[in-house]
């Protein structure tokens, strides 16, 4: 039997990206649910199911929001997390344990000075301070370690990398709420500096302060509200977590077909269904890892692949049309969400891509995420 | 490279550390299944039984990839310097540092056998060279 799309998002909202140090992550948090709340046509009060992602305390973000919702969790601050919490929230409203979900993510991480690498380095399963005698450290490390490897093993280019990140500044460009918005060229590219070879500076994410909400309900109850329902298609997860302190040799090819698979049947579509990506962008080869991993050209082909422009708005899987985490913010995967939403939406301006009606995140990692909106419910 | 981040050697993973310092590499060892594993952990994660023992493997191994850290996170370190991944005989994977190879000439899956680095009169870290004698 089809699984057929039975959740909606109804309502997003995030607050400005930057450095925002007259505010902490709940605060950041509260802004974003607030205007969530008010895109959907809802009120607080229509809330009985919350996630908060990054958000140190689910007990004292409900007192600061006024909140009692019948369900609450909260979840660890890890980028992985956004596809999980959207995935789960879509669980809990099928199995009837709550209607109305919100989902509040709040990271003040430049104005409190986090910082990725060095002594205090807990990326990967609890940190890895066996190796900080040898000087390995920091998530970019990581990334750089599986970049080289696909690099030797399929003639990936440094300017592959290069392409993902001035196509994404392009879309940036384009976005009003990017925190980086200046288009620059792929010698630029290859002139940053590196941080950690083969990765440029252009490689990494933006650490930035900013909150993000959405908000689930029923496609039933959806159908009521200020918005167009955005459906939930398809989704699907899966894991590579054992034996995960190293780089995976299939650069989670194995949990992203999965994932793709569950979430391409549940949604009753194929590929060349889908209108714009949005791919998880914590460095730019998890990009080229994830088109491989998720069906969209063949392994070990994703540095051509890319070269031919397909990523670009105007080409044929225009991606992260936001600017992504690599030019908006990193939002850690929830951003990426309400582009995805706002595409659907056909609400993105500029930078909206014509005819969208599928729209495909995806984000791998240990824990593979992978989730198709869509404009119709069946 | 100068002084480097000082591993604590007092913990679970101590026999290892220890056998450094006799030129060893020791690893945990099922006592039930055989498999082996690092760094050290309660249970085996292919059998889950908490039988085992540290036992000594072959040194040596191949180079899964690098990378160059540009950027300094440890004050002792000098940039530019190498990580290595290694992958072991026995399946064991490290991460370490090239020894007598620049970054340009390590490739995938490059034999290295092991080099015992003394730093401090406790401390041995383990390192890799290409192996002599391979035919490049």
């Amino acid at each position: 039997m089809v699984d057929r799309a039975s959740v909606a998002v109804v309502g997003v909202g995030h607050t400005r990206y930057g450095n925002l140090p007259e505010y902490d992550a709940y605060d950041l948090g509260v802004l974003a649910l607030k205007q969530a709340v008010a895109d959907a046509g809802l009120t607080f009060t229509d809330l009985d199911g919350l996630i908060v992602n990054r958000i140190p305390d689910y007990q004292r973000f409900c007192e600061i929001a006024g909140l009692d919702p019948a369900y609450v969790s909260i979840t660890p601050g890890q980028g992985r997390f956004s596809g999980i919490c959207i995935e789960t929230a879509a669980a809990l409203i099928r199995s009837g344990a709550a209607k109305t979900i919100a989902l509040v993510y709040g990271n003040n991480g430049r104005s409190s000075g986090d910082r990725y690498g060095g002594a205090r380095d807990t990326y990967g399963s609890g940190g890895g301070g066996l190796w900080f005698p040898y000087g390995m450290t920091s998530p970019g490390a990581f990334h750089a370690l599986m970049a080289r490897r696909h690099m030797a093993l399929y003639g990936t280019k440094n300017e592959h990398f290069g392409v993902v990140a001035k196509t994404f500044r392009d879309h940036a460009a384009l976005n009003p709420a990017a925190v980086m918005r200046t288009p620059y060229t792929l010698a630029d590219y290859q002139d940053s500096r590196y941080i950690c070879e083969p990765l440029h500076l252009f490689d990494y994410c933006l650490i930035n302060d900013g909150g993000v909400a959405l908000i689930l309900t029923s496609t039933a109850r959806a159908r009521d509200l200020a918005q167009p329902p955005v459906y939930l298609r398809g989704y699907g997860m899966a894991t590579a977590l054992s034996d995960s302190t190293f780089p995976p040799d299939d650069f989670w090819r194995a949990p992203a077909k999965e994932a793709a698979a569950k979430s391409f049947r549940m949604a009753g579509l194929v590929h060349d269904d889908i209108s714009t990506l949005m791919i998880y962008d914590n460095f730019t080869p998890t990009v080229l890892f994830s088109l491989e991993g998720f069906g969209y050209c063949g392994v070990g082909e994703s540095g051509a692949f890319v070269a031919e422009g397909h990523l670009a708005i105007g080409g044929r899987y225009p991606s992260n049309t936001s600017g992504g985490h690599l030019s908006e913010s990193y939002m850690q995967g929830w951003a990426l969400n309400v582009e995805a939403v706002q595409q659907v939406r056909g609400a993105c301006g500029a930078r909206q891509v014509e005819n969208c009606h599928f729209a495909h995140y995806m984000a791998a990692a240990p824990v593979v995420t992978s989730i198709i909106y869509g404009r119709e419910q069946s | 490279m100068t002084t480097s981040p000082l591993p604590s050697i007092e913990g679970p993973d101590k026999p290892f550390w220890l056998a450094l310092r006799q030129r060893e590499v020791r690893v945990q060892r099922c006592g039930d299944c055989m498999t082996y594993r690092f760094p050290a952990a309660a249970f085996c994660a292919h059998c889950r039984s908490e039988t085992f023992e540290w036992v000594a493997v072959e040194p040596t191994g191949v180079v899964e990839t690098w990378c160059v850290f540009h950027r300094q996170y440890f004050e002792g370190l000098t940039v530019p310097y190498t990580v290595i991944q290694v992958r072991l005989k026995c399946g064991i994977r490290l991460f370490s540092n090239p020894v007598g190879v620049e970054a340009d000439a390590l490739r995938i899956n490059m034999p290295v056998e092991a080099v015992f680095e003394d730093i401090t009169p406790e401390v041995t870290l383990l390192k890799f060279q290409p192996t002599k004698g391979d035919l490049q």
